[in-house]
Formats: structure tokens, C-alpha cells, sequence
């Protein structure tokens, strides 16, 4: 009933698994490394920003298991012969990551959304990988740096979040649901970045879209521009 | 190795191709397969592709820039989806480790040296599966999985002789590669097989490029051969 990618044809809906596997190959790594691998920022940002949201005694061990985990696929599918060592491996996919930027600022060029003027799951999949990196203030932010210099880019994530996300007075994220029209508070930022990064979202059925109105944010928009730093 | 020899013949140049059994190990990244040329040794289709082009040749000249994005994307599809389902179908489904994989893998080397190494690469297969979270996917989900992306490329290549229109690119080469070797490679069933099947544009295009790059050559048939070292990549 709600199926964003109705109106695309059979190509570009091919298209989307594309570059799907491309996000996941080449920019997941990266993203993964700066979250749960850089030590820097493990510590400072992450760690505590997960430990916060989960029970105890949850908060002492899974965030460590997770961080273990990544690393884990990092180094088992990007980590064989020739790069024997952690930082080549770190520098190798961060090129990598960064070629995918790059890649996906040309595709989307000047256009609004990937495929036209609506949004699509595919666009739902890059605003997931590239939001954190966009908005998280960490300590070491090469990939951050480097998506600032792709202007697109950044606007298609402004404009993502200022049409369908917004900071309330009590300053806890909320997004608007186009399905039921309404506010809805979100569980947790960190829980919407975590769910992006798992895995795919399960196919919609085949039916039209409900015609989403393009968002303005209200007047009265709260704070939305102090979404420079999204904190928990 | 298929696309290799693919994407080298699509640039016109002429290539032997010769098995080994110690293969992996002369590789300068341990993966198959690699290139001889004069006194370099390159491998993997990224390096070989760069290597070939600073030599003057390249098939994707003629893209523009989103072309040249949208083909990369494809070629990660192809590799995320296809690759993984074929290590998985070689390594994970133990119906055919039992019956071909660990055969055909340890057969250059005497006992038990062929029952250790093969355990060991199962062992490293089954670990990066897990990594990438495709340990708990059954035969059946994987299947859905290829059937997913030859529906995808299918899509993408429509009624065009080639993905990017008159002219092959490195994106042909490699679906050629992986989509031939599915094809033509006997396994305990045939399901993987029939699920390439399934999309006539595709079965053509494999065709069409075997009949344009392959038999035009020089006999007891490169296809032929090419099958044959198909065979041993597909265990690689």
C-alpha cells in the first residue's frame, strides 16, 4: 500500500539494488570503522551515546561486542593479501568510501531525489548511510570533511531532514510520518542509525503511493537548524 | 577467471591461458586469478583493469560520468550477490562440499594435506559468511538472492546487445564471467543453473559474447578450455 518505488520503472528499480551493493561494499566498511573502530571515537562519541539507551547490565558488553563485530567484517572481507596490516586496510577503505561518495554525488547530480522529484527506497538508503556521517560530530572525521566538499550531497540530506525529521522544543527527534500524517517522537536517533545499518528493508508490496505532500517546514519550525550536531 | 580472459579478449589482446596447481600462492594477493605480463604479476579484476588502461586500453572510455557510476554500481552488485552465492553454494551447503568441493580442491595434493587444506578454506569461507551475515541464509533464501539479481541485470540489459549499449565494457565481462560459469559448471543440482535460465536476454548475452571472443580463437576450443580453468576457478 505504501510502496515508494511504485512509479519506477524496471530499470531503475534494477538500478536500486545496484547501488544498493555498492553502499554496502564500499561505503559500509568505512562507516562502520569511524563508528565502532577509531578509537577516538568509539570512545568519546559512540560508546557512551549507545551505553546511555541500553539497560544495565546490557550497556557494559554490547556495545563492546558490536565494536568487536565490526572490526571482525571489516578485516574478513576487506582485510586479505596484499594489505597485511590495519592501517592499510583503514587507508583502502576509506579511498574506497570516498570513491563512493563521489560516485553517488554524480549519479544524483542536480536533481532532488535519485529518481526524480519523489523519494524512493533508494534514497531512503543513502539518506540512512549518509546522515550519520553528515551529522554526528566525532573527533576524527575524514569522511565527514569529505562529504562537505560534495555540495549535493549535503543538500539532498538537508532537505531529507528538514522535510520528513525535526527536533521538538524538548529537543528529542521526531519525524514526520507520511503514512499517518502525524509527529511521531522516535525511539532514539542512534536506534534509526543502527536500523539503517542492518539490513535491507523488506520489500514493500506492489501498490500506488499515497501522493506525499512536499513538506515545508512549519513556520515555527523548532530548532532545526541546531541539527548541526545530533545529539542523544 | 572467465571474466578475465573476457574483458582481456574484448580489448583485443591475446592471452594463454595456463593452470596451476600452486595458483594461489604465486599470486601477489593470494586470489585468483592473476596476470603474467612480461615481468609484472598483477591480479584481481580492479588492479588488472587499472594495469591494462595505463597501458592504453580501456572498454569505458566512451562513458560519461553517471554511466561510469552506474556500472561500478552494478559490478559490486554482481559481486556482492553472485560471488557470495557461489562461495556459498561451494562451501556452505554441505551436499556439495561433500560430493565436489573438497574433491576437486585437494586433488593436486596427496593425503591428508587435502582434507586439511580443504577444511582450512571451509573453515575461512564459513567465517567471512558469518562476518557478512549470510551463515543463517538457507539454500533456498540464497537462491531467491540470485534469482533477485539475474532479474536486476536481466532489467538492466533489456533487448541491448550489451549492458552499455554497442559497445562490451568491464561490467559485461564480469556478468559474462559469472553468468558462464554458472551455466555450464555440473553441480548436485541444477537450480542455480535454472535460475539464470530463467531470463532469456541473459542466456543470449553469454552466448553472444562466447560466439564473438571465444570461438573466433585458436583451437582444441579456448571455450572449451575456458570451461575446463571455469571449473577449477569456481573452486578458487
Amino acid at each position: 500500500k505504501y510502496n515508494a518505488d511504485y512509479e519506477l520503472s524496471a530499470k531503475q528499480g534494477a538500478d536500486t539494488l545496484a547501488y544498493i551493493a555498492l553502499l554496502e561494499e564500499k561505503l559500509l566498511p568505512a562507516l562502520l570503522h569511524t563508528f565502532w573502530v577509531e578509537a577516538e571515537n568509539y570512545c568519546s562519541v559512540t560508546k557512551p551515546w549507545f551505553a546511555s539507551r541500553i539497560p544495565f547490565p546490557l550497556s557494559l558488553y554490547l556495545p563492546g561486542k558490536m565494536s568487536r563485530e565490526a572490526l571482525s567484517r571489516i578485516l574478513l572481507t576487506r582485510g586479505g593479501p596484499p594489505l597485511y596490516s590495519l592501517t592499510e586496510v583503514e587507508a583502502q577503505i576509506y579511498r574506497d568510501a570516498k570513491e563512493c561518495l563521489n560516485l553517488l554525488s554524480k549519479r544524483l547530480g542536480t536533481s532532488q531525489f535519485f529518481f526524480g522529484d519523489t523519494p524512493t527506497t533508494l534514497d531512503a538508503f543513502v539518506f540512512g548511510f549518509l546522515a550519520p556521517i553528515y551529522k554526528v560530530c566525532f573527533p576524527r572525521v575524514q569522511l565527514q570533511e569529505h562529504l562537505k566538499q560534495l555540495p549535493n550531497l549535503c543538500r539532498f540530506c538537508d532537505d531529507i531532514l528538514t522535510c520528513y525529521f525535526r527536533l521538538t522544543v524538548s529537543g528529542k527527534l521526531c519525524f514526520f510520518s507520511p503514512l499517518c500524517h502525524v509527529w511521531i517522537k522516535t525511539p532514539d536517533p542512534a536506534l534509526i542509525i543502527s536500523l539503517q545499518m542492518d539490513d535491507k528493508l523488506d520489500k514493500s508490496p506492489q501498490h500506488p503511493p499515497r501522493k506525499l505532500t512536499t513538506l515545508k517546514l512549519a513556520a515555527g519550525g523548532e530548532e532545526s537548524s541546531s541539527l548541526n550536531c545530533l545529539s542523544p | 577467471a572467465l571474466c578475465f580472459q573476457a574483458f582481456l579478449q574484448m580489448c583485443n589482446l591475446p592471452i594463454r591461458v595456463v593452470c596451476r596447481a600452486n595458483a594461489e600462492y604465486m599470486s601477489p594477493s593470494g586470489k585468483l586469478p592473476f596476470i603474467h605480463v612480461g615481468n609484472q604479476v598483477v591480479s584481481e579484476l580492479g588492479p588488472i583493469v587499472q594495469f591494462v588502461k595505463a597501458k592504453g586500453h580501456s572498454l569505458s572510455d566512451g562513458l560519461d560520468e553517471v554511466q561510469k557510476a552506474e556500472m561500478k554500481a552494478y559490478m559490486e552488485l554482481v559481486n556482492n550477490m553472485l560471488l557470495t552465492a557461489e562461495l556459498y553454494l561451494q562451501w556452505c551447503d554441505d551436499v556439495t562440499v561433500e560430493e565436489i568441493t573438497h574433491p576437486r580442491y585437494g586433488s593436486p595434493y596427496p593425503w591428508p594435506l587435502n582434507r586439511i587444506l580443504s577444511y582450512q578454506k571451509q573453515w575461512e569461507v564459513r567465517r567471512k559468511m558469518k562476518a557478512i551475515g549470510w551463515a543463517g541464509k538457507t539454500l533456498e533464501q540464497v537462491l531467491e538472492d540470485v534469482d533477485q539479481c539475474c532479474q536486476a541485470l536481466s532489467q538492466r540489459l533489456g533487448t541491448q546487445p550489451y549492458f552499455f549499449n554497442k559497445q562490451p565494457t568491464e561490467l559485461d565481462a564480469l556478468v559474462f564471467g559469472h553468468l558462464f560459469t554458472i551455466l555450464t559448471t555440473q553441480l548436485t543440482t541444477d537450480e542455480l543453473s535454472e535460475k539464470v535460465k530463467n531470463y532469456s536476454n541473459l542466456t543470449a548475452f553469454c552466448r553472444r559474447i562466447e560466439q564473438q571472443y571465444f570461438e573466433g580463437h585458436d583451437k582444441d576450443s579456448s571455450a572449451a578450455v575456458a570451461a575446463r580453468s571455469a571449473k577449477r576457478s569456481l573452486l578458487r
